[in-house]
């Protein structure tokens, strides 16, 4: 009788131990920006195919932008719930690091396809283009194929941009020039200054501003027409192919050190660089995967121009440098 | 003055109430300055080529929107016609609409690509230089979105001049302009201090309009300046200072406008006016009014055209539009009540206190949120929050009903104050000698009064607070999610149809609680005494 009770005893504890266990699955928390977590974003997918096999929940938390999301992480400090960075880009990956708050990841990423090879210890590529300005082929067929034909244009041809203090894009042209131009910088900046319609906060202001026929160009992404023939068959929106070669934005992932779920944030990064996990990004974040899908890339990226020559300008020079690199610029198109 | 009801306990909540506020605005800062690490590198930014500059933007929006304001207030005040309570409500919501969304809809119609270009290449095969970038199109974008706004305003003074004024000054034959010195402007110059300090205060902080439409560096704001100090520099102290700058700028104006003291102005609603000016006159009317219309109604019209014509049922078919909608809705409604209590504790405070300097004091707070970065703002209550050591999940909704409260306090002060003002000027000898209850007073003499501009002012609070995305950013999440973060959601996922077609229903729902809440409240308020 005795041995029964403590039996069952041991099969009830077990089993609310069991039940408590499922309740209290482990939760990745990943700080990013908003416009990866919406419900258009690959958050929704990334995060159904993980928890299918991780026994975990997935919580993304949106940030208003990408450099919010380290500002967020930088605020609360030790106490914060992040266990993750994701949609920190190249551009600020330098900043990022030497706030030491990035473990080192430890994933073997041989099989990633980049226009780089990747040898970063505490950042993971998810996905990348190229900065490129768009063109509408029905108002401009025939677009300028360099800087310095942009610049020749007649004073009529607008473009809009982006802030570099506000908008990673904005932040990537400046190195884009940079990187192309280098100590001539400032001259193109003062030569693009009559063309510029205005200088916008974000990426989406900008580009409701081209959509809107307000602005002949605008500077976004290679694979930015890919949305455009993916969603409404239209084909009239293309990436103008600059000559002097383009600057890539490519955007990572990184696990803080801070967290207590390092495995299953390493975990994350291994599904997230798989095949299976970046077939989630192409036709949702309208980005190219960082690995070969073959045939399972969306037709509408398929076709897509890429530049011949990518622009790489050394991470340290661009921490480093890129604050006077913005009051150049200021200064040239104030 | 020396009729005034003796109220100490409205002024002492009056005065708790600026106490609170003023502690808040100085933990929000002291939890800023104590987040920051150390000292980065000095500001980069020109403080006194922004101040200039930004003054002198700030200056034409208020002078512009003032006079833009006052004669369309004088034409609706005047003319009677169909659909004009339509036109009224419409004008009252470019403020309340999210900046961004008025300015796509002034680019549709003064753009490089607008109704108007598209119209005058076609006919004549002219293209003009578009107006609405650079300096001159960030006042004009201003100036609809704050004119429109002031006319709102300063009609609701003149449809409240007493009929008996008017049947003596049409006996006495005035001519239009006698009439409009004589009669409207003592009923208007006691709004305009108030509303003046809001516009420039607006205009001195405004934002994302100035970045859409300034061009480039050269126009932006001290605003920008600490946003850059705060997100890319990460130099928290600097961003204090600039902070410091730009609320002691502030500062100066919201004294000079609360110092002065408002003029009396009479009560109660006009009925259907029996005198119509003559004849050139009204003609100059309708033409202020078609003019006005043009320029203020256009720009939301086409932004009804472009997103009712888009994506709207695709939108109507999205469990997260309709989640957004409930939260938003919710939001909208909690901070308008809050604000009403804010606003009632202040304006009655205030029209209560008999020194001069008491009034000056009392009348700051409603300003603390104009004259204090949005972005600081929002960090600070952020830091606030976590030394508290709540969840920002839970704090998400308080924070965000609270923040949008203060972004509509001004605004329903300029709508309650000079009422408030006016009946203790007025009748504030009977209620001394009915001797009634401070209790009494309200219920039985001051809300039947302001029902109407209750009904103003929930609809401007609940509107601000539908239009705003203000605080939300940094403590946003997937599950708390309002009407206007999805739209720039949708935005920045290339969704622009659906973001058209939010824009458009935001403005309906702003649109019907214009038209709708005031005249709810006036027959809630006059419904006792029927």
């Amino acid at each position: 009788m005795v041995k029964f009770s403590s039996v069952a005893l041991a099969v009830l504890v077990a089993g609310f131990s069991g039940g408590a266990f499922a309740q209290d699955k482990p939760t990745l928390t990943i700080y990013t920006y908003d416009g990866f977590a919406s419900e258009w974003g690959p958050g929704v997918p990334l995060k159904d195919g993980f928890e299918a096999t991780c026994n975990c929940t997935v919580n993304f938390v949106a940030a208003d932008s990408s450099i919010g999301t380290l500002r967020k992480v930088q605020l609360e400090g030790d106490t914060t719930e992040a266990d993750m960075i994701l949609g920190l880009d190249t551009a600020i990956a330098g900043e990022a690091r030497a706030t030491g708050l990035f473990a080192d990841h430890g994933l073997d990423l041989g099989h990633l396809a980049l226009p780089t090879t990747w040898t970063d210890a505490q950042f993971v590529p998810f996905d990348y283009s190229h900065f490129a300005f768009m063109h509408d082929t029905n108002t401009m067929p025939v677009p300028p194929t360099s800087f310095e034909e942009l610049i020749a244009l007649d004073d009529d041809i607008k473009i809009a941009i982006q802030d570099p203090r506000s908008a990673t894009p904005g932040l990537g042209l400046l190195v884009w020039i940079k990187a192309a131009y280098g100590d001539r910088a400032p001259e193109i900046w003062a030569g693009l200054k009559p063309h510029i319609l205005t200088i916008t906060r974000e990426w989406s202001e900008s580009y409701a501003l081209f959509l809107e026929g307000e602005a002949d160009m605008v500077l976004s992404y290679t694979t930015s027409p890919a949305y455009h023939i993916f969603d409404q068959d239209d084909h009239t929106i293309k990436a103008a192919m600059f000559t002097e070669g383009h600057f890539p934005q490519i955007e990572v992932a990184g696990i803080l050190k801070s967290s207590d779920q390092q495995e299953l944030a390493r975990d994350f990064l291994a599904f997230l660089t798989s095949v299976e996990g970046q077939k989630a990004i192409p036709t949702t974040n309208w980005m190219f995967p960082v690995v070969d899908l073959g045939v399972d890339l969306d037709a509408s990226f398929q076709g897509l121009p890429q530049p011949e020559k990518t622009l790489v300008l050394d991470e340290a020079e661009i921490t480093a440098n890129s604050a006077a690199w913005i009051d150049e610029m200021l200064a040239a198109v104030q | 003055m020396l009729t005034l009801p003796h109220r100490p306990l409205r002024i002492a909540a009056a005065t708790a109430l600026t106490l609170l506020i003023a502690a808040l605005i100085a933990a929000v800062l002291w939890a800023i300055l104590d987040a920051a690490t150390d000292a980065a590198s000095g500001s980069r930014v020109d403080i006194p080529h922004l101040l200039r500059m930004t003054s002198l933007q700030a200056g034409l929006t208020m002078v512009l929107s003032l006079l833009v304001g006052t004669a369309l207030a004088w034409a609706l005040n005047r003319l009677r016609f169909f659909g004009r309570d339509l036109v009224v409500g419409l004008f009252a919501a470019a403020i309340v609409t999210p900046g961004m969304v008025v300015a796509f809809g002034l680019l549709s119609i003064w753009g490089r690509n607008g109704w108007i270009n598209q119209a005058t290449e076609s006919l004549f095969g002219i293209r003009f230089d578009s107006p609405a970038y650079g300096l001159s199109g960030i006042l004009l974008a201003h100036v609809v979105l704050d004119g429109a706004f002031a006319a709102r305003i300063l009609l609701a003074r003149l449809d409240s001049i007493p009929q008996n004024r008017l049947k003596v000054g049409q006996s006495l034959g005035l001519s239009a302009w006698q009439r409009f010195v004589l009669i409207d402007w003592p009923a208007l110059r006691g709004s305009l201090p108030g509303l003046g300090a809001i516009i420039f205060l607006l205009a001195f902080t405004s934002f994302p309009i100035v970045l859409l439409l300034g061009g480039g560096p050269a126009n932006q704001t001290l605003e920008v300046a600490i946003y850059t100090a705060v997100r890319l520099d990460f130099d928290l102290v600097g961003a204090v200072r600039l902070a410091l700058t730009q609320i002691a700028v502030c500062s100066i104006v919201i004294l000079l406008a609360s110092a002065f003291t408002p003029v009396p102005s009479a009560l109660s609603r006009s009925a259907q006016p029996s005198w119509r000016d003559a004849a050139p006159v009204r003609v100059l009317q309708w033409l202020v009014l078609v003019i006005g219309t043009i320029g203020f109604a256009l720009p939301l019209l086409s932004v009804l055209y472009d997103g009712l014509a888009s994506g709207l049922l695709r939108v109507l078919g999205q469990a997260s539009f309709w989640r957004a909608t409930l939260t938003s809705l919710v939001i909208g409604a909690s901070s308008a009540l809050v604000t009403l209590a804010l606003a009632l504790i202040l304006s009655l405070g205030r029209s209560a206190a008999h020194l001069p300097a008491a009034r000056t004091l009392l009348g700051v707070p409603a300003y603390a949120y104009l004259a204090v970065p949005a972005v600081v703002l929002s960090l600070g209550f952020f830091l606030l929050v976590r030394a508290l050591g709540v969840p920002g999940g839970m704090a998400a909704p308080v924070v965000v009903i609270f923040a949008n409260s203060l972004l509509s306090l001004p605004f329903a002060i300029a709508t309650l104050g000079p009422p408030l003002d006016a009946i203790l000027r007025s009748r504030g000898k009977l209620i001394r000698s009915l001797g009634l209850s401070g209790w009494r007073q309200f219920a039985a003499i001051e809300y039947p009064l302001i029902g109407r501009d209750i009904g103003l002012m929930l609809a401007l609070a609940f509107c601000f607070s539908l239009g705003d995305l203000g605080v939300i950013a940094l403590f946003g999440t997937q599950d708390f999610q309002t009407l206007p973060l999805l739209m720039y959601r949708a935005l920045g996922s290339y969704k622009s149809n659906d973001a058209a077609a939010i824009a458009a229903l935001l403005l309906i729902f702003t649109i019907a609680a214009f038209v709708g809440l005031p005249r709810l409240l006036e027959r809630i308020a006059h419904a006792p005494r029927r």
